[in-house]
């Protein structure tokens, strides 16, 4: 009887899929090897079978603010157990490959603290932690490719049951290609959505997208797939000065489906819509009948867990209607891996070799400037290799999932019923070659009129910024967009104060110019004054920085140190302190800030006054939304 | 919760009516239940429902009896959190042929993540190959605890905090080295290779030489009747060089007019 070779052990966790891309790539290149692997999202592994693994890799990435990703907490907050000795996993082997930001000031921590918890509970490093980094020209896969590198000569040196057939088998990559991760059936139906097919039936609506949604490949494991509403836009206003530089709207919804009540700082995540002609266009470049109704499962493999909720949906979905709701084809680049795979289904060899050559680590640097710097989207890359004919199995598992988008609300149900505010920079760029892009979803939303009674599929979920009570003291600091949830907290507030007293609110608000992008400005000054809640005469204030209208640069930070007096006394008092906006620096810069106001007005050195805010932060009483 | 000594709202989830049905006289038989004592509220085929239809904090008990391999999806997990009492009780039956215990922690864990504490799991003695996940919902409310107690000190470096004594100090793990800012990389030298771009401190002159490049306009006549000495301008930009003038341009046939960029994504504002 022949003895199984050795499993080698992937752990992911993945925030944007990323981790996930890695891991599968770490996956095939054991494969080629002919190396056994199991690859688990971390949050489908036991945390207590670690020190029964012979060899484990982990992926991880790094959010914004040095946090690890969501699926991660449970299994980290395990691993830091102090109970655990540092015994605990003695004689388990494990390398790390982190995935992270540079631009940030937490780069890669979890990769970093990951790698030194894990050796100090006993475990034996098999290679050194590997960081990718965004930043760099080539992305993350500049590192990895060294990495893995070195992980199969390290591996084989100290492990070599994990390579049965030797360390110089390798199956070359033109010739493995696999199976797809899903398999789609057709289906035969007559008619069957057609008596449903009432735009006004939200239930229905609700159904489809759930539907389609559950199936994609993009699917989180603890997403809803489902939205919890719709809502019709009843207003799209211009905040900022007509201009070329910057489009920030104002826009207001109105719930048509049953209303779901949300807090101030709550997140609204908006499923966006694709151009109908896009959507056409994908359907006859990759030769598929939009009529025909399919569904789509995950293909049964030892790698890939079934998700249990999956198997419930029998229900055939029209082949448009997945694309269309599940599948990005006129907007998010595709990865590395998509181009390996097209290589393997081009017919014409210049085409052939020009994709082999993107898809290896000599043309990586090429590929990047070709495809992410350029955002290509997978319509402009099935276009440039028209011999490409690639099976639908493999576009549902290689398209971009179609990706919500995030908004911060800006909007308090106590002062607008059964609405929801989103204040949305209209984002625009040219890229290297001179394209013009524009983002997908803030266009869309841009490009809504309130008569044509457009439905919007909305998820709302808890963000970073708790909703405070009246009684907590607050120092707002929130440039640009960021402002967004602060309109919420602050309209609050001036309603809950004509019932009771309310505590102090402080607001920083910061952008280029006082006449182009002066966001609400007549809000703001509103409440703050006749004793509203911004009011200095209620303990409040409300002080904003123009960068550009002066010759030197003014920005939250130097506002805040004008203020420093203030900061300090309602910290005094127990303030919470909130940022919010979209900048990597931004958080950083305020927080560096704050740290001289405290140094400054307490006379304690800057370590201490380092100290403090973090303790402020684990005592939940600071809180950053920053988004890229 | 004491559930013996007085009428508790009761919950029963299930995907599938009529095994209910039989299975709640079983399992209460087996947890020595008075089933007489329970008045439950019955939801069926609960997977297609969003919402539950019911006030939040209205529940004691909730029981989700799963009639096939489908357990509860998360939308309902934090349905069902919602309408349980703060200190209430969920209990997930279920059945497995195999691989009983990955199963309960599975689910144990989707419960802990969906906020419930107190996870365990128990297998039915009277039932074959039955088990059950308990959890409990937290019995103090989720989000007001971030008003602190204490009056502060009026010196605020005094700050009071939850010590978590039996977890690590997860920053203790970094070093020196890792809390320094982090360097950008380093752009790749000087070295034409393959790849297409100047460095950013170029000091050889490709720089310049590819920003003129760059402001080289198109005439007209190359639109209209394009020519390709190289015979790689018309495939485009995955095939042109870094000098190509059509870099950006779709691709196009030699001696055909060439389409300015037709993006999906023009704005119709």
């Amino acid at each position: 009887m022949e003895m199984k070779s050795k499993q080698l052990l992937i752990l992911y966790a993945t925030q944007t899929g990323n981790a996930l891309d890695v891991a599968e790539r770490v996956a095939r290149e054991a494969d080629r090897r002919a190396c056994r692997v199991l690859i688990r999202s971390i949050d489908e592994y036991d945390a207590s079978s670690l020190p029964a693994v012979d060899t484990v890799i982990f992926v991880v990435s790094t959010t914004g603010q040095g946090d690890t990703p969501d699926s991660m907490k449970g299994f980290w907050r395990f691993l830091l157990q102090r109970n655990l000795g540092n015994h605990w996993l003695e004689g388990v082997h494990y390398a790390v490959f982190g995935l992270g930001d540079s631009g940030y000031q937490k780069y890669n921590f979890v990769a970093k603290k990951l790698d030194k918890r894990l050796s100090d509970l006993g475990a034996t490093a098999v290679i050194e932690r590997g960081l990718g980094d965004d930043q760099h020209p080539s992305g993350y896969e500049a590192a990895l490719d060294p990495w893995m590198s070195s992980l199969w000569s390290g591996l084989n040196e100290i492990k070599p049951d994990f390579f049965p057939e030797g360390p110089d088998f390798l199956v070359p990559i033109e010739e493995l290609i696999g199976q797809p991760k899903f398999q789609v059936t057709y289906h035969n139906i007559d008619n069957m959505d057609s008596q449903l097919s009432t735009t006004t039936d939200f239930k229905y609506l609700q159904m489809q997208i759930g539907r389609a949604r559950s199936m994609s490949s993009g699917k989180v494991p603890h997403e809803k797939s489902k939205p919890d509403a719709f809502l019709k836009m009843v207003k799209n206003l211009p905040l900022t000065k007509a201009s070329h530089e910057k489009d920030v709207r104002h826009f207001e919804f109105e719930f048509v489906s049953q209303v779901i009540q949300y807090e101030v700082g709550d997140i609204l995540e908006v499923l966006p819509s694709q151009n109908s002609a896009a959507v056409d266009s994908f359907i006859q470049r990759c030769n598929l009948d939009p009529e025909s109704f399919i569904t789509v499962h995950p293909r049964e493999m030892e790698n890939h867990l079934l998700d249990n909720s999956l198997t419930a949906l029998d229900v055939p979905i029209k082949l448009r209607t997945f694309v269309e709701l599940t599948m990005d084809v006129a907007s998010a680049s595709p990865r590395r891996y998509f181009f390996e795979v097209m290589s393997f289904f081009a017919t014409a060899e210049h085409e052939k070799e020009r994709l082999q050559y993107f898809a290896s680590p000599e043309g990586r640097d090429d590929l990047y400037q070709y495809n992410q710097k350029e955002r290509r989207t997978v319509l402009e890359v099935l276009e440039d290799f028209p011999s490409v004919q690639m099976p639908f199995e493999w576009l549902v598992q290689l398209v971009p999932p179609l990706k919500n988008r995030a908004f911060s609300i800006s909007s308090s149900p106590l002062a607008h019923p059964n609405q929801v505010h989103l204040t949305v920079d209209v984002v625009s760029w040219t890229t290297p070659f001179k394209r013009k892009r524009w983002g997908l979803c803030s266009t869309w939303l841009a490009s809504l009129v309130p008569e044509e009674r457009i439905y919007i599929p909305v998820w709302f979920h808890k963000g970073l910024l708790p909703p405070p009570p009246p009684s907590l003291p607050l120092v707002l600091i929130g440039p640009g967009t960021g402002c967004a949830p602060f309109r919420g907290f602050v309209e609050e507030r001036a309603v809950q104060s004509q019932s009771s007293t309310v505590a102090p609110t402080l607001f920083f608000f910061g952008c280029r110019n006082k006449h182009n992008d002066f966001l609400y400005n007549d809000l703001w000054l509103s409440h703050s004054q006749n004793d509203g809640v911004l009011s200095e005469a209620k303990g409040g204030g409300f002080y904003t920085a123009f960068s550009r209208d002066q010759p030197q640069k003014v920005y939250v930070q130097h506002k805040m140190q004008e203020q420093s007096q203030r900061i300090w006394n309602l910290l005094g008092e127990g303030a919470a302190i909130y940022v919010a906006g979209s900048s990597t620096k931004m958080p950083s810069d305020v927080m560096v800030a704050l740290e001289e106001i405290i140094s400054k007005e307490s006379g304690a050195p800057r370590e201490s006054a380092t100290r403090w805010l973090r303790s402020l932060e684990k005592a939940g009483k600071y809180h950053v939304e920053a988004w890229s | 919760m004491d559930l013996k000594s007085e009428r508790s709202t009761v919950l029963v989830i299930t995907d599938d009516a009529s095994y209910a049905v039989t299975s709640l006289n079983i399992i209460w038989d087996s947890e020595n239940e008075d089933s007489k004592r329970f008045d439950p509220l019955i939801i069926m085929q609960a997977s297609s429902l969003a919402r539950l239809p019911l006030d939040s904090s209205y529940v004691n008990l909730v029981i989700y009896i799963a009639r096939s391999a489908e357990f509860p999806v998360d939308e309902l997990y934090a349905e069902i959190f919602r309408v349980l009492v703060p200190g209430g009780m969920l209990v997930v039956y279920g059945s497995s042929k195999s691989g009983t215990n990955e199963v309960m922690s599975a689910i144990e864990r989707r419960l802990l993540l969906a906020g419930f504490s107190d996870g365990n799991h128990f297998l039915l003695n009277s039932v074959a190959q039955c088990f059950g996940v308990k959890a409990k919902k937290p019995s103090w409310k989720i989000g007001s605890s971030f008003a602190i107690k204490k009056k502060t000190v009026k010196n605020p470096l005094k700050i009071e905090m939850d010590d978590d004594t039996d977890l690590i100090d997860e920053d203790s793990l970094l070093t020196e080295e890792d809390l320094k800012k982090p360097q950008l990389p380093l752009v790749g030298d000087c070295e034409v290779g393959t790849t297409r771009k100047a460095c950013k401190n170029c000091t050889c002159g490709r720089a310049e030489q590819e920003e003129k490049v760059q402001k080289l306009e198109l005439t007209m006549d190359q639109l209209n009747n394009p020519q390709s000495a190289c015979g790689n301008c018309g495939l485009g930009d995955a095939f042109r060089c870094s000098t190509c003038p059509y870099k950006g341009l779709p691709p196009f046939k030699l001696g055909e007019k060439v389409s300015l960029s037709g993006n999906f994504l023009t704005a119709d504002i």
